[in-house]
């Protein structure tokens, strides 16, 4: 066997493991997520409790998964989309483990962040290559590495403050007619619990704000533009704008209540279609976008 | 000096009287216009920007009249978009001179002095003097906590007055210092807009190469001035293009069979005889001629421009023209690579993907100079026009492919560097306002800031001190600064243990 052959039977080896480990650890947190809906349908905090140990278990699994395919590659693992969504999967659960310590009984955001989390890494196993490309010479840049860790990061951070502000609006009616509930929100932790979705935004934004500008610089440096108006630009930028609107309206007095909260999901869905969406729609109306390598 | 006269004279008071000035001045506005400009960036995400009508139509768009009408394809330049967006930044104008000059009055801290509603008592078990305690609780905070005095020109000196002490960078000239940061991106952007201008120019080997730009700054276009030559030259002495070895990946496309990868029922291969030559770098060795000296040499590469005279050059693709023999006949015919080639005798057209040439950097480490090829293809037309391709193979320079009994040779190859070039005076301008938006940002946002108000007083002859504490940025925590203060005061109200020598 020639060193060249030694070499690629040594990348094919590593390479199904990295994938059978990607399998398992959507497995983790598939499980994670039928134990949060458990707990909402139950209304008892052992399932809460027992899906949030399996969520660690899964992020730890799945750190060591980022770190294989680091050294798969000899690179930062966010080159493709498949790599993205991995990465994205697990900086969503560690943000949303990060937060949750603070809320000893409270478990009913996770349904969202597990979901999204599981829903990233299978769409990642599903539809994605998973070869370990080279990085292509557009991506040879310093910028590279700061772009898409801080646009992933404030990403993560928006799904676990959406989340947040999901459980809010669902469980204040019942609260406010004095029915109660057993999810560990009562009238004395609401606010302050709500309080973090602001908190969350608050930090998501400037690692946003970062993150589009290395994007600027980097396109700046590479295609010669700063900005092209291309669809996934623009979509950073919708995103951007909506998530300022969010942080003025919550010091407009009127508006703090409700509408905030309505732009704050806005934020999260245009975040969404930044990420994954403008790709289908931009294959789907034909438009040509300098994000390619990402779709 | 009768502007300036004018000016100064002016009654700038009634324009912050108008309703409509204030209406400018408020948060809401600035929630409005921001939606407004959603509103456009979302529909210029659904028609292609800065594409052609006639492209659009044939790729099947629709409402080619309403989009015509709109100018939908080129909408972040229309007069609604740049209206829109003068509207936003004359609000953030107003809001940040507002708050500068509610920055400047210090009126906050009137009030704080005035509203005076302390949020923690502690008591300050000290003995004998109130005038100790005093003391003791501005030196804590002073030295031990590290904050600063504010003063609003009243007396502070005075034991029962309140007392306004602050730590941190103040998160209202943060604030105020991004918000105009973001005003200044805007005039970068406006520098942007109006003197901007781009081009692209090919360059071949050894010839010096003059710079005749055909597009014009939109400022320049409309007083009516043309393009100029600039008055230098390029020279490209060297165009290198490097590919990494990337063999391709054996792995199913359907969702079943990836299952059946994961559960091991089938093995990931990567197959070495249909490896691929993955694009590496492409550089450009680079001499700007200024009169008949050479200025400047760079090797230019994507990510890595050339910047001479305040224009830069990028390296953005290259061209590749093929010399191709047919049997033994010495008259050559030239094409390009991606271009269809009618060879006499040949039924179809032939078609030549990218050549492959300059160094291959291989997995196992070492690197191998390619023999230029390229993968040739046969594209045949059938009688209702639809077209079948059948590949050819690898055409390897001086190498021959039969095609039709005709023998097909690569005998030449000549490659041009294509370089886009551009002019943007917006730029030195975005970098400055764009960095300090975001330190200002990252130091209000994750800073931390706090103020407190606080007074010392007496209830049943021991003393107390009030406190109201306002924090700001996500690193301040009043539950730990409380139990820090707490710590110190207990410290300070500690009996002497006269026991200890001193």
């Amino acid at each position: 066997m020639s060193n060249l052959e030694t070499l690629l039977s040594r990348d094919a080896f590593l390479l199904s493991v990295d994938i059978r480990l990607f399998w398992f650890v959507a497995l983790i947190y598939g499980a994670s997520l039928v134990l949060y809906i458990i707990h909402l349908v139950t209304k008892k905090t052992g399932p809460g409790k027992l899906a949030t140990n399996i969520l660690w278990f899964g992020v730890i699994t799945h750190a060591g998964l980022i770190l294989l395919r680091t050294f798969e590659g000899q690179r930062a693992p966010f080159q493709t989309l498949y790599e993205s969504l991995s990465w994205f999967a697990w900086s969503a659960a560690v943000t949303y483990l990060y937060v949750e310590r603070k809320w000893k009984d409270i478990y009913l955001s996770g349904i969202l962040v597990a979901a999204l989390s599981m829903g990233a890494c299978l769409y990642a196993l599903l539809t994605r290559s998973p070869a370990v490309e080279p990085l292509s010479p557009p991506l040879q840049s310093w910028w590279f590495e700061w772009h898409v860790v801080l646009a992933f990061l404030s990403y993560a951070v928006f799904v676990v403050s959406c989340s947040i502000e999901i459980v809010y609006l669902a469980i204040k009616p019942s609260l406010k007619k004095g029915l109660g509930t057993d999810f560990g929100i009562n009238m004395d932790n609401l606010e302050s619990f709500h309080a973090q979705s602001f908190r969350l935004a608050l930090f998501g934004f400037p690692l946003l704000t970062f993150g589009i500008f290395s994007g600027a610089a980097w396109a700046n440096e590479a295609w010669g533009r700063y900005w092209g108006w291309d669809p996934k630009e623009t979509w950073s930028l919708i995103t951007w704008t909506v998530f300022a609107m969010y942080l003025h309206s919550v010091s407009i007095p009127k508006w703090r209540g409700m509408p905030a909260s309505i732009f704050n999901i806005l934020g999260f869905i245009c975040m969404i279609m930044t990420f994954i969406g403008v790709n289908w729609v931009a294959k789907l109306l034909g438009i040509p976008s300098l994000h390619l390598y990402a779709m | 000096m009768t502007i300036l006269k004018k000016i100064r004279e002016f009654n700038w008071q009634a324009i912050r009287e108008n309703k409509l000035y204030w209406r400018f001045a408020s948060l809401k506005t600035s929630v409005i216009f921001l939606g407004i400009l959603v509103f456009f960036y979302i529909i210029g995400t659904i028609f292609p920007q800065g594409g052609e009508i006639d492209d659009y139509i044939r790729a099947g768009g629709r409402f080619s009249s309403f989009v015509i009408f709109f100018n939908l394809l080129e909408l972040f330049t229309t007069p609604i978009f740049l209206l829109s967006a003068l509207l936003l930044f004359i609000n953030l104008a107003i809001c940040t001179f507002e708050r500068f000059l509610l920055l400047l009055s210090q009126k906050t801290l009137k009030t704080e002095e005035l509203q005076f509603i302390p949020s923690y008592i502690l008591p300050l078990d000290i003995n004998p003097q109130l005038e100790d305690a005093f003391e003791g609780v501005r030196e804590i905070f002073k030295k031990e906590l590290r904050f600063r005095e504010q003063t609003n020109g009243s007396d502070k000196e005075q034991v029962g007055s309140v007392r306004i002490i602050e730590k941190g960078w103040s998160y209202k000239w943060l604030t105020w210092i991004y918000h105009v940061a973001i005003a200044f991106c805007f005039v970068g952007f406006l520098l942007t807009y109006l003197f901007a201008f781009e081009d692209g120019i090919t360059l071949y080997p050894n010839e010096h190469t003059k710079i005749m730009p055909t597009a014009v700054s939109r400022w320049n276009g409309s007083w009516g001035k043309g393009p100029q030559e600039l008055d230098f030259k390029l020279i490209l002495d060297e165009f290198i293009t490097e590919h990494n070895q990337f063999p391709a990946l054996d792995y199913p496309k359907d969702k079943l069979s990836r299952l059946a990868v994961a559960m091991g029922w089938k093995e990931v291969k990567y197959l070495l005889d249909n490896e691929s030559y993955f694009p590496k770098d492409w550089k450009s060795r680079l001499r700007v001629i200024k009169g008949n000296h050479a200025v400047l040499e760079k090797t230019i590469e994507v990510n890595d421009p050339l910047y001479f005279q305040g224009i830069t050059f990028y390296q953005a693709a290259y061209e590749q023209n093929l010399k191709i023999q047919v049997d033994d006949n010495p008259i050559l015919l030239e094409t390009e690579v991606g271009k269809e080639l009618i060879v006499p005798g040949v039924d179809g057209m032939l078609k030549f993907g990218t050549l492959k040439t300059g160094t291959l950097f291989k997995k196992d480490g070492t690197t191998e100079k390619i023999k230029p090829f390229v993968e040739t293809t046969l594209v045949r037309k059938d009688s209702s026009g639809k077209s079948e391709t059948k590949k050819l193979g690898k055409l390897v320079q001086d190498e021959s492919l039969v095609v039709d009994d005709k023998r097909i040779i690569l005998k030449e190859f000549k490659e041009a560097s294509v370089l886009s070039y551009r002019y943007d005076p917006g730029v030195p301008i975005l970098w400055i306002s764009g960095i300090l938006a975001m330190l200002a940002m990252s130091l209000r946002i994750f800073g931390a800031w706090h103020r407190i108000a606080y007074r010392i007083d007496e209830k049943d002859r021991v003393p107390r001190l009030l406190l109201n504490i306002k924090t700001k940025g996500l690193m301040a925590n009043e539950e730990k600064f409380i139990k820090r203060l707490k710590y110190h005061l207990n410290k300070m109200t500690e009996p002497i243990d006269l026991d200890t020598p001193v």
